[in-house]
């Protein structure tokens, strides 16, 4: 009925769609980093949309099966292998009890997901299973825990993603803005400085937000009374460099906000490193719900 | 009258006003609550703060200038009442002393107050909650007496312990949790507002009242503080 932990990793933790209804009490949505990864993870499974999995980052991590199930791994490619052999990611395998599951090290992106059958069956916090280590609800997978899943008859085996979806976290990153929030506070020169150089991902991201290295806006707008921060706002902070909020992020904050990341770019930038470059360029609003609508749709 | 703004792809801002005040945070609060009711259905989150409400949407059920228009015309219904006296005000024991109250100490002395001034300042004012987040609990308390103002800390501590009550500016609040943060600490309160009990998500709400109560170090052990 469910894996043990032989190894935790670096920073593994049970994730789902995330938590909400609660973000007037201080609350952050939480939720899996890499939607993308996430929904074909399910998806495949013929799993429920919101079912929890494991988000694996940078790996280091190793699970014990102890009954016989189906899975799947999507994601970033983290040397995944089951008892020391390689094994095909974005495809529903068959595992038996004993057998190892281990994520090594970082080949293509950052963070993988495992999902298994019916869907992982952890503690609650507040309508979500996610975990948020910022606010202190829930912790990271530990050695010896166990993670609990439906006893269900193995089904789907070998079904796989069609390779023309499969994601290069390799590629220049582009990430498509809303002229949100105070836009227009920034002058033209404030703007063009945002959309017209190559940023950095800095060391200093986590779940929480995205810190981007380049050349600071100049005298941008001054902080100013808290206000409700959406997924994917783009802060810019007094030292004139953006911040993009992430999932973890808290809930009100008081810095200017130029712009607003479409959330399935926000799925793309959950698997570069840092030191990764992207750039901005804006999308208008009826675009992003128009492919977000057809995201939901198709799974 | 109010404002609204693209936050997200399925997320707007209102705007009810320019400046942070008692009677705005109540309007926030009330409009907050109407919309709740009136679109529930389509509404995922709604966060009022100082001058605006942040709401998400369900957008594979209403695309942005529908929730613009739905949210518009809801608003031009609602009749705002200010109900004053009806509001209960929540009491919250602290213990002022320098063991606890990490920059108690260099406020006394730039605000040339005693101990016993500095208390009554604190603990006679009646706050108003202006907003929820930075952590889950953590309410945004005004308007604090300009006797004892005071700016962020220029470098935010690593650690505050859990309980502590700071001061920033003409903000005051309780930290949950224990967690980093710039304010200025003058005591702790014994109340675990922490989410080890599910009920603290509900104790604060925008536009309720707070004030603090003085207590000694005895009350506060007995109370299940921790120093």
């Amino acid at each position: 009925m469910s894996f043990k932990v032989i190894k935790a990793g670096f920073h593994s933790m049970i994730q789902d769609r995330g938590r909400f209804g609660l973000a007037h009490q201080g609350l952050s949505q939480c939720g899996v980093a890499d939607e993308h990864a996430y929904y074909w993870a399910n998806h495949l499974l013929a799993n429920d949309r919101n079912d929890a999995v494991l988000e694996i980052t940078f790996g280091g991590c190793e699970l014990l099966v102890l009954t016989d199930t189906a899975i799947v791994v999507t994601g970033a490619d983290l040397a995944f292998k089951v008892n020391g052999n390689s094994q095909p990611i974005w495809q529903v395998l068959a595992v038996k009890k004993g057998d190892r599951l281990t994520w090594s090290t970082p080949i293509t992106g950052v963070r993988a997901y495992l999902a298994v059958q019916g869907g992982l069956q952890t503690q609650h916090y507040f309508n979500s299973r996610s975990i948020n280590i910022r606010e202190q609800v829930g912790a990271l997978i530990q050695v010896g825990d166990e993670l609990l899943s439906l006893a269900t008859k193995t089904k789907n085996v070998g079904k796989a993603m069609p390779v023309w979806f499969k994601p290069n976290y390799r590629e220049p990153l582009c990430l498509r803005i809303l002229a949100s929030y105070q836009f227009e506070q920034f002058n033209e020169q404030q703007r063009d400085i945002l959309f017209g150089q190559t940023y950095k991902v800095g060391q200093a991201s986590d779940r929480t937000g995205c810190r981007l290295e380049g050349l600071p806006i100049s005298n941008s707008p001054a902080t100013m009374v808290s206000e409700g921060m959406a997924y994917g706002s783009v802060e810019i902070t007094t030292a004139g460099l953006p911040i993009i909020l992430l999932k973890d992020a808290p809930t009100i904050g008081g810095y200017p906000k130029i712009g607003t990341v479409f959330s399935l770019d926000l799925a793309k930038l959950a698997q570069r490193q840092p030191g990764c470059e992207l750039r901005f360029e804006l999308i208008d609003i009826e675009t992003a719900q128009t492919l977000r609508r057809e995201f939901e749709q198709f799974f | 009258m109010f404002e609204i703004k693209l936050a997200s792809e399925n997320a707007i801002i209102i705007y009810f006003g320019e400046q942070a005040s008692p009677e705005l945070a109540k309007k926030i609060a009330f409009y907050s609550e109407f919309l709740h009711e009136r679109l529930g259905e389509l509404i995922i989150d709604i966060v009022p703060s100082y001058t605006s409400a942040l709401i998400s949407y369900d957008l594979n059920n209403c695309d942005h200038q529908k929730f613009c228009n739905l949210v518009s015309t809801s608003l031009a219904q609602a009749i705002f009442v200010n109900e004053e006296q009806s509001t209960e005000v929540i009491d919250i024991p602290v213990y002022y002393a320098e063991e606890v109250g990490l920059d108690l100490a260099r406020m006394l002395t730039e605000k040339e107050l005693s101990l016993a001034e500095f208390i009554n300042i604190h603990s006679q004012q009646v706050y108003l909650v202006y907003a929820i987040g930075f952590s889950p609990a953590f309410a945004f308390l005004a308007e604090v007496d300009e006797r004892i103002q005071m700016p962020r800390l220029t470098t935010p501590r690593i650690q505050i312990p859990a309980g502590s009550v700071g001061i920033a500016d003409n903000q005051t609040a309780v930290y949950p949790i224990e967690s980093a943060g710039g304010w200025n600490i003058v005591g702790r309160t014994p109340i675990d507002l922490s989410l080890n009990d599910y009920s603290n998500l509900q104790r604060f709400r925008v536009g309720h009242q707070v004030k603090f109560k003085s207590i000694d170090r005895q009350e506060f052990l007995a109370l299940g503080g921790s120093l």
